[in-house]
């Protein structure tokens, strides 16, 4: 028993059709460009903390201020591969301190107190000064502002530190604020490993 | 005066050596520092540590989600049209709320897939993932089809907002329609920031989404206050962000509009008691029928039908066996 459509039956379904196939070809458009999901990462190439290069200039600490947590995800990272083990690291010590009478700098870079030192390998407690240290970050007190990483660069460090999103404590937001807010837009959502990458300017490895 | 002269001398040595100690502590440091130190030159069996990278999460878990959409979609149509049950959709908007809000932490969404959308149609650059694709589709099919399922039992923001609803007032008519069409200036506001260049560009829906601080339980004060605010606001209005800020619940009400079925108070003949009307928080029911561009999916109205319930209770007679109830309430 079913009776003829009404005009306004016959409209609504015409609109419904059509947006069947406008909702079809979007579909179809954004499926062909369709990528893997990746996830928010630090490129290291980018960040004007960590790129090498980037020296005598104001540190960035948009990655402590500006993430959703109240800690922010970033978080500074020593490459041990890649650390000089140096005596005086310019990232543990404030190099512009005075000296003690220890013959090391008599405060320390990091305002949260994040990194602690260690003499390593064969140690001689005559000469302190010429052994090797390994400095560990306590990720839990870190909020990433950079300062070490900054630090850490030509002539007296070797880059060794970086600045990475901590996966464990990323709430993988769709846009990320620090991307918003980064003004060298190194905060990118790839799927590549990018903590691996060398920390020289992007025009230069491209 | 000998031994005067030969003291202020130590004393002038001492002095310069207390001195140059500072800056020869400095020269003492003799090991240049250009490459990192291999193991064996650091001695003392040092094994250089790993560096612990905690793992993202896996991709198979997006197959998971839109699995979770899919299905949690499908029963927030057939509880409603179906089922025609209220309950029901409660069990299912709470799961929703856990799996989708407290679990994902409010990510994916469909709200704030829109932005990842018109980059991928206006940047040839970016690659949206399969399960945004996914998140912002599905959605809008099943509005063409049924009407706003999505906001029914599926989003969590539409949940949380629909828990607390527990002494509704009206809007009134006029002023409802008017903060209505906000979220259409919200849309294309979404829109114009997140098609903007990399370096400039804002997903405005997800920094100013007001419950996802709850969902991660933490978030920055002033969105977790508006939040709040907005939270107390819905125990009396129903879902004021649904209705007047929703940049997707816009897109979602243009689809539902003409939708090929939708929420059907008394499915053969209404009544004209009104209480549906009444009953309805949303201001969605017009001449005793469900706007299909308002209803919000929350089967409310069934409870309050007088007719709904007299058929509730003989279905569920006839389904248990004692027919003589269901005769008795028919």
């Amino acid at each position: 028993m079913k009776s003829e459509p009404t005009r306004r039956e016959f409209l609504n379904a015409t609109a419904r059709g059509a947006g069947l196939v406008a909702l079809g070809s979007t579909a179809a458009y954004l499926v062909i460009k369709a990528g893997p999901d990746g996830y928010w990462q630090v490129d290291p190439r980018k960040c004007i903390n960590i790129r090498l290069g980037a020296v005598n200039v104001e540190v960035c600490d948009k990655c402590a201020t500006t993430c959703v947590l109240p800690l922010s995800a970033v978080r500074a990272v020593n490459e041990y591969a890649k650390c000089g083990r140096c005596c005086i690291c310019p990232s543990y010590f404030d190099v512009t301190s005075e000296i003690g009478r220890d013959g090391l700098p008599t405060r320390k870079l990091c305002p949260r107190d994040a990194i602690t030192r260690e003499a390593i390998g064969d140690v001689d407690p005559d000469d302190p000064l010429n052994n090797f240290y390994d400095y560990h970050i306590d990720e839990d007190k870190c909020d990433g502002c950079g300062k070490c990483v900054m630090a850490c660069k030509e002539p007296a460090g070797l880059g060794s530190l970086r600045l990475e999103v901590r996966h464990s404590l990323c709430v993988d937001c769709n846009r990320c604020t620090i991307a918003t807010a980064c003004p060298d837009d190194a905060l990118v959502r790839n799927t590549n490993d990018l903590s691996k990458m060398d920390p020289h300017p992007e025009e230069e490895t491209a | 005066m000998r031994i005067r002269w030969i003291l202020l001398v130590l004393m002038s040595l001492a002095a310069t050596a207390a001195a140059a100690s500072h800056v020869l502590a400095q020269y003492q440091y003799q090991r240049e520092v250009d490459v990192a130190p291999p193991d064996e030159d650091i001695g003392g069996g040092y094994v250089t540590p790993e560096v612990q990278r905690p793992a993202p999460r896996a991709a198979w878990w997006d197959v998971v989600d839109m699995a979770a959409l899919l299905v949690a979609l499908g029963l927030s149509a057939w509880l409603v049209l179906q089922r025609r049950s209220r309950n029901w959709l409660i069990a299912l908007t709470v799961i929703c709320l856990v799996y989708f809000g407290f679990y994902r932490e409010g990510c994916v969404c469909p709200i704030g897939a829109i932005q990842n959308v018109s980059v991928a149609l206006t940047d040839p650059g970016y690659a949206i993932p399969l399960v945004v694709i996914v998140f912002f589709l599905l959605p809008l099919v099943l509005a063409l089809l049924f009407g706003r399922v999505f906001c029914g039992g599926v989003c969590p923001l539409g949940g949380i907002q629909e828990l607390v609803l527990l002494r509704p007032v009206e809007v009134p008519r006029r002023l409802d329609g008017v903060l209505g069409l906000f979220r259409y200036v919200y849309l294309g506001l979404a829109i114009w920031f997140a098609t903007r260049p990399p370096v400039d560009r804002d997903f405005v829906i997800c920094r100013f989404d007001p419950f996802v601080g709850m969902f991660r339980l933490a978030g920055p004060a002033d969105i977790m206050i508006f939040g709040g605010a907005l939270l107390i606001l819905a125990v009396f209005i129903g879902r004021p962000y649904c209705r007047y800020l929703c940049p997707y619940g816009a897109l979602l009400s243009i689809f539902s509009r003409v939708s090929w079925r939708g929420v059907t108070i008394t499915p053969d003949k209404e009544l004209d008691c009104g209480l549906c009307a009444e009953a309805c928080p949303y201001g969605a029911i017009e001449d005793m029928r469900a706007k299909t561009s308002g209803c919000l999916f929350c089967a409310r109205c069934y409870n309050w039908c007088p007719r709904g319930v007299v058929k509730q209770e003989a279905v569920k007679a006839i389904t248990t066996g004692s027919s003589d109830e269901a005769k008795a309430s028919a």
